[in-house]
């Protein structure tokens, strides 16, 4: 309990030790929106007959009317209020926009790397179980082709045998299928959301709808999680304390899982921290092919208009991801190998 | 069999026949459910907000009503807006003064508000004055009306409403059926107006207040806007409520996938597919496919005319006769389009005063050479083209077939492209050479077009030509109310446009309408959005 609690003392400061680099993240956008060579009021000026006086309401609606260092002292205590200003895109505020897209980018995220670490560690082991055997190269020939097709294309493979040729999936445009009832939002989490409402037909449309986007998802980022698998466990697997486990007569099971793979898995934990985090920020094609309603796709949007708020909000919102998930993997450290300890 | 086994097998056949029936009352509500997809999304139900997507006026002509709209007409076989024909919406009929300068509304005595509130006089008059006072996009619409005060509209009595005009506008009426002079329920809107926002112009962008065809059900910015008929509303062309019960307004960003959903049947009705998704649909003759020539649209390819060596006209013209014409229009558009090329013009006169008309170029690149030779650049020169990411699908194309057809008059082309936003930035700020637009006009019309995109110092003016000459026509045009002056004016203004050459008209590329076979009544719209209310299912 008390190596627990130290634990927690340990990863509080942690958190506060990066708050500097937060703030440093917060100034830095919005001081490289200022300078991208687009100006968001002319854009959004745009119908027929807007002019220059047009042009003068947004800017001043957005606030650009004012100099620069005097909008930055604005946007800071307006973060430090916990508003992220509003997006000229979706005429909301951004801190909606974010607690809206945020759970239906973190689910797929999620549900994709499960589906990844479930395939990969397993394929990663029975390679390095056999290396130079038919099993390894067949693992290796399917990363290479998980990796070299691009996420897009997977997801409009996917989209092109599953739902227009066999019709097994549903359509796919986004989280339910858009003549279904939502569940009363708790957490924003469709799949937990419906089983806490108990309505199991929509937990299963929901379900459904995630599946194909997850899976394309997964494609891509099973290769660096087997491959580092593999070369992990070919490490410990060649390893003094393995050979005596063999030679004290430990099942092989045993061997294999308890003492190779523990000891293999902290590479991994790494990378799928890694992998997560850049999941969740480069998903956008995935979003854009399966019209669901999540952050990056957000953001592309709002970066091609130039509207500020919501990239800058979304730079923040992917720098904070960034930080709990590195804690996250570094507690995970701790419990896969005590001997290692955070600070 | 036992009796578990039998029991089972009940409940097996009546979940069977319960799942039938039920599949059956969910078709008959799919039936009278219109599904659209687009790949923009509606930002806000106030078409008037600053930043409106084109998405958010087709939303708008279903929540509001305005005084009148558009009739519409048969051309070549397909529904279009008639712009010469104004029926009643709200008003039950209107009268304009002999001398043009009055026009008085007459209110359905029937029409009432969402809330069941009677539509009056005070409601039309607070709409209107709203449009012209706020800082809303309405004001620069109804300027090009001659309406910019709220002095002009006046309540005569509760069904009664007279607008007056400093002068005879033939734009006035048609204004009014515009997209943004919406009828709101002003006692609703007062209730949440507030000192800083008189016009209560945030409630509205989230709210609607109108006496429209159909209400919001929920509204999802950047995702969907689920609508539901309103069996009150009386307005539509055979005095009854709109067909479909139910509209779904549903996003989806990538083209292909609205094609399998329309094709699949899951969707209803789609407007921004590729083109040659749209060739392969119309290929395979599941679908209906309705294409229309944006008739009030041009996409062109621009020179900045203040810009060396832009500012010579011979340089303009040899770019006119060097550009591929034929390639580009099948390589960018598939032919999905009229082309405004190729065309001759007996004894060099312009065919026609009306605006786009097809001009006499074509590819013709010894000509071109003579004419950069006149210029004094027998070796060409260097210049970027540049189109925005958003057109990529038919300028990157185009862009290469430009560059590559330049080159064999020495002229080198470096291709930029550029984002949304930057584009329209470094247009406004007239930094840009040479580039390919397009350009829209709600209320076509020759004298209108050349006010707004070929004179002064603004971004529209993509040339930024500057010929007094055609400034002075056209203003005239304006207020010019004899038929064949005015067309007299419009050849003069053609035959200018071509000898100065400021811009190189292309094409009207088409509205391609894909749609599930059982939707009819599609109707191209001045706005190039779906008006829903057109729409039913045989």
């Amino acid at each position: 309990m008390a190596a627990f609690g130290a634990t927690v003392i340990r990863a509080g400061r942690r958190f506060l030790s990066s708050l500097p680099a937060l703030f440093g993240v917060l100034v830095f956008t919005f001081l490289l929106m200022r300078v991208l060579p687009g100006d968001p009021a002319v854009f959004f000026a745009s119908g027929p007959n807007a002019g220059k006086e047009e042009i003068e309401v947004i800017r001043k609606q957005m606030g650009l009317n004012k100099p620069v260092p005097e909008q930055l002292m604005l946007y800071l205590y307006d973060v430090g209020s916990g508003n992220l200003g509003r997006s000229m895109m979706t005429g909301q505020l951004v801190t909606k926009d974010l607690r809206e897209r945020l759970p239906a980018s973190l689910e797929l995220t999620l549900t994709a790397l499960l589906i990844a670490l479930v395939t990969a560690v397993p394929l990663g082991v029975l390679a390095a179980l056999r290396p130079g055997s038919i099993i390894d190269h067949g693992v290796r020939f399917f990363c290479a082709l998980g990796v070299c097709v691009p996420t897009f294309v997977s997801g409009l493979l996917l989209i092109y045998v599953f739902y227009y040729l066999l019709g097994l999936a549903p359509d796919p445009t986004g989280r339910v299928d858009i003549f279904a009832s939502l569940p009363p939002r708790r957490t924003g989490f469709l799949l937990i959301d419906f089983l806490l409402a108990g309505d199991f037909d929509g937990w299963w449309a929901a379900f459904r709808q995630l599946i194909l986007p997850a899976l394309s998802m997964a494609l891509f980022v099973v290769a660096p999680l087997a491959r580092i698998t593999r070369a992990s466990m070919l490490v410990s697997l060649g390893s003094d304390f393995v050979r005596t486990a063999h030679s004290v007569g430990l099942p092989w099971w045993r061997v294999v899982v308890t003492y190779a793979l523990r000891n293999a898995i902290l590479p991994v934990i790494t990378i799928a921290g890694i992998v997560f985090s850049t999941m969740l920020g480069a998903n956008v094609l995935v979003e854009k092919v399966f019209s669901w309603p999540g952050v990056a796709s957000y953001a592309l949007d709002a970066l091609l208009s130039s509207d500020y708020a919501p990239v800058q909000g979304f730079v923040l919102l992917m720098a904070t991801v960034f930080v709990i998930v590195n804690l996250l993997v570094d507690i995970l450290y701790g419990i896969a190998d005590p001997r290692v300890t955070i600070g | 069999m036992s009796v578990t086994g039998s029991r089972r097998l009940l409940s097996l056949v009546a979940s069977i026949v319960f799942s039938l029936a039920a599949g059956s009352v969910q078709a008959q509500t799919r039936a009278e459910t219109l599904r659209y997809v687009t790949g923009a999304s509606v930002n806000t139900l106030d078409p008037n907000i600053p930043g409106s997507t084109r998405e958010a006026f087709a939303v708008s002509l279903s929540t509001y009503d305005r005084l009148v709209s558009f009739g519409r007409k048969q051309l070549n076989g397909k529904w279009v807006f008639d712009l010469s024909k104004i029926t009643g919406e709200l008003a039950e009929s209107y009268e304009v003064s002999p001398d043009g300068l009055k026009m008085t509304f007459r209110l359905r005595k029937d029409a009432k508000f969402q809330d069941g509130t009677p539509v009056t006089a005070e409601d039309v008059k607070w709409s209107l004055d709203r449009v012209v006072t706020a800082p809303v996009l309405g004001k620069a619409q109804l300027l090009t009306g001659s309406m910019t005060s709220a002095d002009q509209f006046k309540v005569i009595d509760p069904l009664t409403v007279e607008v007056t005009l400093p002068k005879p506008d033939k734009l006035a009426l048609p204004n009014l059926a515009t997209v943004y002079p919406i009828i709101i329920n002003s006692k609703v809107a007062k209730e949440h107006a507030t000192a800083d926002d008189p016009w209560a112009m945030a409630w509205l962008k989230e709210h609607t207040a109108g006496s429209g065809a159909y209400k919001i059900e929920t509204f999802k910015p950047g995702e969907q806007v689920i609508m539901s008929r309103n069996a009150a509303w009386n307005r539509g062309t055979a005095d009854k409520s709109a067909f479909f019960k139910r509209v779904i307004v549903q996003s989806v960003p990538e083209p292909a996938t609205r094609a399998n959903l329309v094709e699949r049947g899951d969707a209803d009705l789609v407007i921004d597919l590729q083109a040659s998704d749209v060739q392969s649909l119309e290929a395979k003759s599941k679908l209906k496919v309705i294409s229309t020539p944006q008739y009030n649209a041009v996409t062109f390819v621009s020179m900045n005319n203040q810009i060396p060596p832009f500012d010579n006209v011979n340089v303009r013209r040899a770019i006119a006769f060097a550009l591929p014409y034929d390639d580009m229009f099948k390589a960018a558009l598939f032919g999905r389009g009229s082309p405004l090329f190729g065309a001759t013009w007996a004894d060099g006169k312009p065919s026609s005063g009306a605006y786009p008309i097809a001009q006499p170029v074509k590819l013709d690149l010894e000509k071109a050479k003579e004419y950069l030779k006149a210029a004094g650049l027998p070796d060409g020169f260097s210049t970027t083209f540049s189109f925005n990411v958003g057109q990529a699908s038919t300028a990157e194309p185009m862009a290469a077939l430009v560059k590559e057809s330049l080159a064999k008059i020495g002229i080198k082309v470096d291709i930029q492209k550029l984002p949304d936003a930057q584009m329209s930035t470094q247009i406004n700020e007239k930094k840009l050479p040479f580039f390919t637009e397009g350009i829209v006009a709600w209320l076509p019309s020759t004298d209108y077009f050349y006010r707004n995109f070929y004179t002064g110092n603004q971004r529209w003016n993509y040339s930024s030509i500057n010929n007094p000459e055609l400034v002075e026509i056209a203003q005239k045009a304006r207020f010019e109310p004899d038929a064949a002056t005015y067309e007299e004016d419009g050849i003069k203004l053609n035959a200018i446009h071509f000898s100065e050459i400021p811009q190189i008209p292309l094409w009207q590329p088409s509205q391609d309408a894909v749609m599930a076979p059982s939707v009819e009544g599609y109707t191209y719209q001045f706005h190039r959005q779906v008006d829903y209310r057109d729409l039913n299912r045989k």
